[in-house]
């Protein structure tokens, strides 16, 4: 369809111009600098500002607060479980949660440093389509609210949630992603991956 | 019927651009349950639900001077850290639980000495939103099972593991509507639902029900059908009668179907799902099956997407006179649609025939942008009568508890 890109763009404005409306009127400048001032032990492994540049660890930054403070519940509450993680966030207060929420949402996204195939970055907009992942996370794939930023995450961590989702190992709050993994090919997941990857969040 | 199909898909096409690109190929496996049946419509495809704040809000954060309610009134946090509260239950005691959807736990709220402690008695439940409290006893309703928790109040600390009152209650183990809502009925017995499965579909024999159980036999009874999903229930305190908040189905538009207040007039009532929405709208794929004559229309169409979840009946002493044997129920607002509606707490009168008179706001002000993403900073889940006559609202967006009082 030859309206396709601009309706896209439109799209990707819009939510652009949401996010900056709604981004939430209770966090203040106290929250992130309370956040910043724990988040030594986040950063020796997401990168400075929360930015990973070690293959399997995710990105912090680029998400909203909401999604961060939902994983480290995620991990204290041991609905996911990692080696690393699960110690981490195992004694934190929920305040602690939403304070590193707020800083690490504040803080810039680097560029990527994936750098796809040149088929991937044909398919892989075709294939975020067809099975829905842009319909929550957006034309962008920058996430909103709750749901995680995925544009220039890791690729190894790209690929191992998306094969939990798909092995129905991973945890999934609603069903939504085991759900919309269930109609994923297994051949689909290192495009779709290395397509994410390199893509720039912005 | 070609040409119908033919234009259909292209209005499909132009509506969704973002799926214009899909290869032509059928995909392998069904949609997610949220999102099955959105052919049916040119909703915008970016719509998406909302998820709360998993780590709460604290109280110093909640905006209360945004929440707006009639001269009198008056609204306070009344607990806050009480992560994804649903539903609500007080003991004779005046020990408030709280149940949840996704959190696996059963909180207690006690007070001492004008302090308030929120304990987690209850540890990795499967879906324990439903929660009623009777003659000492605890019943918590789970994806799966009812189980009672006798002489609650002695056992806080350690109120073990229960006894089963019925298993069986999820009956696919799939994806879709499977937490409860409890309440107890004026014959002992336990009221529940189990949703749809699916947004829209054909249910097997005891799905988009309302069913009861004894909980002394456990024995079961399907006390209304065609009831898509139900997550709000009381019974009126002068007739008895069970009245019931429900759920319609997403992606047939903007403004259709109406979410329902539905009453029972006799045992085991069709309400029409997955047929006739809002007593007078066929469905657009089951519609042909039958016929709205032959289900139950609501006592009240409530909008559509508003999401209408608990209900209690007013029955205590603080408020008005004329709020007595009202219905206060609390609207969770819709994601199904551009613009939002719903994220309140609303009154509905009743006439002396039990007839609905009058539906209008009781607290408004979650809702502070109807087309922001998000367009609310709350979400009302349940209601609960204290014994005081004040009466008590959960937030699951915010992990709070609200009160609301009245003096003149």
């Amino acid at each position: 369809m030859f309206h396709v890109s601009r309706m896209n763009q439109v799209a990707a404005g819009l939510l652009a111009a949401a996010a900056f409306l709604v981004s939430p009127s209770t966090v203040s400048a106290a929250d992130i600098e309370a956040g910043k001032s724990i988040s030594q032990t986040c950063v020796a492994c997401h990168g400075p500002g929360g930015n990973s540049i070690t293959p399997g660890v995710p990105s912090i930054s680029g998400n909203a607060a909401q999604a961060i403070s939902m994983q480290l519940y995620n991990y204290r509450e041991g609905n996911r479980k990692n080696p690393q993680m699960s110690p981490m966030a195992e004694n934190l207060t929920n305040r602690e949660m939403n304070d590193l929420a707020a800083y690490f949402a504040s803080e810039k996204v680097s560029a990527p440093t994936h750098k796809a195939s040149a088929e991937s970055i044909k398919l892989g907009p075709v294939l975020a389509q067809q099975y829905n992942c842009t319909q929550c996370h957006g034309p962008a794939l920058k996430g909103i609210q709750h749901i995680p930023r995925l544009a220039g995450q890791q690729y190894d961590y790209l690929l191992t949630q998306m094969q939990g989702f798909k092995a129905r190992t991973r945890y999934d709050m609603d069903g939504n992603m085991t759900s919309a993994f269930s109609a994923v090919k297994e051949s689909d997941l290192t495009i779709l991956a290395d397509y994410i990857a390199g893509l720039e969040y912005k | 019927m070609q040409f119908k199909l033919a234009l259909s898909v292209l209005a499909f096409a132009f509506a969704m651009p973002a799926f214009a690109q899909a290869p032509a190929a059928p995909a392998a496996a069904p949609p997610p349950a949220w999102k099955q049946g959105m052919e049916n419509t040119a909703q915008p495809a970016t719509l998406h639900p909302f998820a709360p704040i998993m780590t709460g809000t604290e109280a110093k954060d909640i905006q209360l001077s945004k929440l707006k309610v009639a001269p009198g009134f008056k609204v306070e946090v009344w607990a806050d850290g009480v992560l994804t509260a649903r539903s609500m239950a007080i003991s004779d005691k005046g020990t408030v639980f709280v149940g949840n959807r996704i959190g696996k736990n059963v909180i207690a709220i006690t007070e001492k000495d004008g302090k308030r402690t929120v304990k987690t008695i209850l540890k990795g439940l499967d879906t324990p939103n439903g929660i009623v409290f009777s003659q000492g006893t605890l019943y918590v309703a789970e994806r799966t099972k009812i189980t009672r928790f006798d002489n609650i109040d002695a056992n806080l600390d350690n109120p073990g593991a229960g006894k089963l009152v019925v298993d069986g209650l999820d009956p696919t183990n799939g994806p879709g509507h499977n937490w409860k809502y409890l309440a107890m009925g004026p014959d002992g017995k336990l009221y529940f639902n189990i949703g749809s499965p699916e947004n829209i579909t054909m249910p097997l024999y005891n799905q988009a029900v309302i069913l009861r159980v004894d909980p002394a036999t456990g024995q079961l009874e399907r006390v209304a059908t065609g009831v898509r999903n139900s997550v709000g229930m009381d019974f009126h305190p002068v007739t008895k009668k069970l009245w019931f908040t429900e759920h319609a189905r997403d992606w047939m538009g903007e403004d259709i179907p109406h979410d329902e207040l539905n009453v029972l007039n006799k045992e085991g009532e069709n309400f029409g799902f997955p047929f006739c929405h809002q007593g007078d709208l066929p469905d657009p794929i089951y519609g042909k099956y039958d016929t709205c004559k032959n289900s139950t229309p609501p006592a009240l169409k409530l909008g559509a997407h508003v999401a209408p979840l608990g209900m209690k009946f007013y029955t205590g002493s603080m408020f008005p006179a004329e709020y007595k044997n009202n219905i206060l129920m609390a609207r969770h607002g819709s994601w199904n649609k551009t613009e939002k509606r719903g994220y309140d707490v609303m009154r509905v009168v009743l006439d002396a025939d039990g007839k609905v008179a009058k539906y209008e706001p009781f607290v408004t002000g979650f809702l502070t942008d109807d087309k922001a993403d998000p367009p609310m900073w709350g979400r009302p889940v349940d209601i609960l009568q204290m014994p005081d006559g004040a009466i008590l609202f959960s937030d699951d967006y915010n992990g709070v508890i609200y009160r609301v009082s009245y003096s003149k």
